[in-house]
């Protein structure tokens, strides 16, 4: 930005004396190329949705236990729980979370799952795949 | 046809900061980042004081800045630049028009 | 997976689980100054899987798909001799898609007197190259792939990696250094001859300490000497792109990259080999103090 305003000669001469208008420079119209730039995402990111991750239920650690409808795990074949040895997407549980149902599962035994998926913590395969759907954008 | 009265986003949508001759601007609601150059700035700026349709935002932005544009050209060129600002959600146009 | 190995790079933990042996005794042998990773005792951040593409692949023409915590639905298998390469892989692609904890660039960085220079550019810019030689002349390597910048504070945080390193630059890098600190001469990969680079002894036992940025560089490789300052404006738009989580890090990333770019001088320097480059960044560090 360049100063604007003439510079001015002082009374008795030789010296200068700053101009009295000091304001900056400002152009409304359109320069030579855009003013604003908004960001996106890299190639990289776009193409490597971070949804392709995978959250099994349960996880294999817990292969062989049913899920509750709280999502919580009991003893294979207890009444009124689901046997899980499903591996979804994080794009599929985002929809599941937003109010959709899971892939080939009826309304219940989505609830069931989602609600295993809400419990996970830290350590439980799938958890880092949960907590990035979390990630506020 | 009267002109439409233009009014910021309020302090707490967006996070501006300075990186010199540019302006980065975080817009919380989206999450999304602006990179915007002069005269987005100056503009956000004068339209902080408080709601201005384009003719009173351009009496603010004179007092503060030597305007290059021709008499007749600015005007003109801050309605564009104040549609623009519009369509990217950093201010927003009140209803009705200049009182 | 039948085998499995733990390893810890800087402050991530990986389980590296594999159909097949060979891929992580290579694994075994390049990161054994590294410190181990309990996986009895231990979770680790991210799980990365070599599996055969179809269950017989294990045997017949093996191929490895990478897989684990992130993958890439339409990544290509690769050959089984190339196992390390996929395990290396599969593990900058954990960072890039599922690491929350940092701002991550895709840069090289080193440091010096507890201040440390990032080197950022695309594919090719040299900037592994280049942090390499480094290493070995006096400057600590904290990493080729990554820079991990604190959220909070701005300083970068070391994940060193086994450096990257491709075609001519392998021979320039290596020259006069011991065959335990260098991976298998993988030819025939998507980048065309690769090998892999041990960091040395020091800058893996530092790999927890971090030092705060006094410059961020734009190398480029293979020009006449050319040197100009960035404008933490360009600076800033370069840096979004070379970033896998700036945008889903909202608005603690935008915080961390505008404090970057306006706290931290910024060159583009192109280079026409590493000795003129090192000579020049010497210049440049001289004047920073």
């Amino acid at each position: 930005m360049s100063d604007g305003g003439p510079e001015r000669q002082s009374p008795d001469g030789g010296e200068t004396v700053p101009p009295t208008s000091r304001r900056e420079l400002l152009r409304l119209g359109a320069a030579a190329g855009a003013v604003v730039l908004t960001v996106r995402p890299g190639i990289a990111q776009a193409a490597t949705s971070v949804l392709n991750c995978q959250i099994p239920v349960p996880d294999p650690a817990r292969a062989g236990m049913a899920v509750a409808s709280d999502g919580t795990m009991v003893p294979a074949g207890t009444q009124d729980a689901f046997a899980g040895g499903r591996v979804f997407t994080g794009e599929q549980v985002r929809s599941g979370l937003r109010g959709g149902n899971l892939p080939g599962t009826g309304y219940e035994e989505s609830q069931a799952y989602l609600n295993y998926v809400r419990r996970l913590n830290h350590g439980r395969s799938g958890f880092t795949c949960y907590a990035s759907l979390m990630v506020p954008r | 046809m009267p002109d439409a009265i233009y009014r910021a986003e309020p302090p707490e949508a967006l996070v501006r900061t300075s990186l010199g001759a540019i302006d980065a601007l975080y817009h919380r609601r989206s999450g999304t980042t602006h990179l915007v150059a002069a005269p987005m700035p100056q503009i956000l700026e004068a339209l902080a004081e408080g709601p201005a349709d384009p003719s009173l935002l351009w009496q603010r932005l004179s007092a503060r800045f030597d305007l290059a544009d021709d008499a007749d050209a600015a005007l003109p060129a801050l309605r564009e630049r104040l549609a623009e600002l519009e369509a990217l959600g950093l201010v927003r146009r009140e209803p009705g028009g200049a009182s | 997976m039948p085998h499995a190995i733990g390893l810890a790079v800087g402050p991530a933990t990986f389980r590296i689980g594999s159909a097949w042996r060979g891929p992580l005794a290579q694994l075994r042998a390049l990161y054994a100054d590294y410190p181990a990773v309990d996986l009895e005792r231990q979770v680790p951040d991210f799980t990365v899987r070599l599996q055969p593409a179809r269950p017989w692949r294990r045997f017949v023409r093996p191929s490895v798909f990478i897989a684990g915590d992130y993958w890439l639905a339409e990544a290509a298998p690769m050959a089984l001799e190339h196992g390390l390469l996929a395990a290396e892989m599969g593990m900058n692609l954990q960072m890039a898609l599922g690491w929350r904890r940092h701002l991550l660039l895709h840069a090289a960085s080193v440091e010096k007197d507890g201040r440390a220079i990032i080197l950022t550019g695309e594919s090719g810019s040299g900037k592994s190259t280049l942090a390499a030689q480094l290493g070995e002349r006096g400057w600590r390597l904290m990493g080729d792939e990554f820079a991990l910048l604190d959220l909070e504070t701005g300083a970068a945080h070391p994940f060193p990696r086994l450096v990257s390193l491709k075609n001519q630059s392998i021979d320039v890098v290596t020259a006069g250094l011991p065959a335990a600190r260098l991976g298998p001469r993988l030819e025939g990969t998507a980048k065309g001859m690769l090998r892999h680079l041990v960091p040395r002894r020091d800058a893996i036992a530092r790999m927890h300490d971090p030092a705060m940025p006094a410059l961020l560089l734009f190398p480029r490789f293979g020009l006449p000497l050319a040197e100009r300052p960035v404008a933490p404006g360009e600076a800033f738009v370069r840096l979004t792109q070379a970033s896998t989580n700036y945008v889903a890090l909202g608005e603690p990333g935008f915080r961390a990259l505008t404090r970057f770019v306006t706290g931290v001088p910024a060159r583009a320097l192109d280079y026409p080999d590493g000795a003129t480059a090192m000579a020049a960044l010497d210049r440049l560090w001289a004047e920073r103090a």
